[in-house]
């Protein structure tokens, strides 16, 4: 049984009601999404909120899943949604304008990202913060259009055709901002450094 | 020298989907555009650092919505519905079977049910009362025998006891009679000694009498021959 059957069959027997069946398909995809919101909000109290918006909004709107798309497509449109709404609410660009800011030094972003991690190892959870502290201060340098086409084309693997329908923007539009935020996360990533 | 595709040469770069022949231009195009070669190389550095991102694992949170619990929930009541109401239901069965006088027969011919007074219940009730008449006549004449045969053994040993009575008490009767004997005739000696005395005194009596009848008779005689 491939991928999509399998999201398909725990998609109709949470439909009939199993409980079982839902959660089994929230832990397949838990994963993506919460990372995708920590990604987008920069803490793990607004990710984890966001990543229950989200998948209360796949729970209401299953029915309406008709299998036409893949399941993963579907759900990050939600996902894309929830965040754009999120944003809209004022939640998503406080923590944004703290983290976003040249004031806020690595060690900030560190000590913000340090929730979500300290249940690992030591020497990994160092790692781990130390490279998704500079992912976030990467990310925090591009608008929010621009952080949620990077979002879903890098990570997320999205078409450029899928984001211009969530973003309701062309496609070609899409490609462009995907372009000016690459070359804008290379221009930081030199004045830091990084590269 | 400005390249008007770069954009679009750095989103095809990205994008999964292109046939071998665009693929094949696009590398054409990169390997004569400088521009578009240098914004590949700093796209692709991008997305590298992006792709350092380390998976954080998710907090426990609840996955099912309340929603799909109450479903759940409400799902449930089946099975509890019939274990509420199975044990209710089954005494309701049970007092109508009393109710109707149900009857349920299992035999050869499968599982019979009747309801109400059935004739096989009349049937048996015949039958208990023919068979306790019959017990009642068998041990009325058991009972009559035992009789019979009680009565000749005590009719029997009766006899044995008179017999032996009389065996063991024979001699002392004789005697005894004999005793009696004697005593009746000395007794009747003695009567007639009483009854010889008591015929002379009477005797003697009526000779007294007649004599002072003699002597009235005289007296009678002399005062009438005066009177004359």
């Amino acid at each position: 049984m491939s991928l999509t059957d399998q999201d398909e069959a725990l998609i109709s027997a949470a439909l009939e009601g199993s409980a079982r069946a839902w959660e089994r398909l929230v832990r397949r995809y838990e994963g993506r999404v919460y990372n995708f919101a920590l990604r987008m909000t920069g803490n793990e109290t607004e990710a984890l909120d966001l990543m229950q918006e989200v998948f209360l909004g796949v729970y209401r709107n299953l029915q309406r899943f008709r299998g036409d798309s893949q399941f993963t497509t579907w759900l990050f449109r939600i996902a894309h949604n929830k965040a754009v709404d999120m944003n809209r609410r004022k939640y998503l660009l406080t923590p944004l304008a703290s983290l976003g800011g040249a004031e806020q030094t690595e060690d900030e972003v560190l000590e913000q990202l340090h929730d979500e991690t300290q249940e690992q190892n030591p020497l990994t959870l160092l790692d781990t913060e130390q490279r998704n502290a500079g992912v976030m201060k990467l990310l925090n340098r591009l608008s929010w259009d621009q952080r949620l086409v990077v979002e879903l084309k890098v990570f997320q693997s999205c078409t450029f055709e899928e984001i211009a329908e969530m973003q309701d923007i062309s496609a070609n539009t899409a490609k462009t901002r995907f372009y000016t935020a690459m070359k804008l996360l290379k221009t930081q990533m030199e004045q830091t450094h990084v590269v | 020298m400005s390249c008007n595709e770069t954009a679009h040469i750095v989103a095809a770069r990205f994008d999964d989907s292109l046939s071998p022949r665009q693929r094949r231009l696009l590398d054409e195009h990169v390997a004569a555009c400088a521009e578009c070669r240098d914004a590949l190389a700093d796209t692709q550095a991008s997305a590298a650092q992006l792709r350092q991102w380390q998976e954080v694992p998710v907090p426990q949170w609840q996955r099912v919505p309340e929603g799909l619990r109450e479903k759940q929930r409400a799902s449930r009541p089946r099975f509890s519905f019939w274990t509420q109401w199975l044990p209710l239901a089954t005494a309701c069965m049970l007092a109508l079977a009393v109710v109707l006088n149900v009857q349920v027969q299992i035999g050869g011919n499968g599982v019979q049910m009747a309801f109400g007074g059935s004739t096989q219940a009349q049937d048996i009730s015949a039958q208990l009362a023919q068979f306790e008449q019959e017990q009642r006549t068998a041990q009325q004449q058991a009972m009559q025998q035992l009789a019979v045969q009680l009565e000749e053994r005590q009719t029997t040993a009766n006899l044995r006891l008179m017999e032996t009575m009389v065996e063991q008490f024979g001699e002392s009767t004789t005697r005894s009679m004999e005793q009696v004997l004697a005593y009746f005739e000395a007794q009747r000696q003695e009567d007639l000694q009483l009854l010889e005395s008591s015929y002379q005194r009477l005797a003697d009596s009526d000779f007294q009498t007649i004599r002072s009848v003699q002597q009235l008779a005289n007296y009678v005689q002399y005062q009438g021959g005066q009177l004359q």
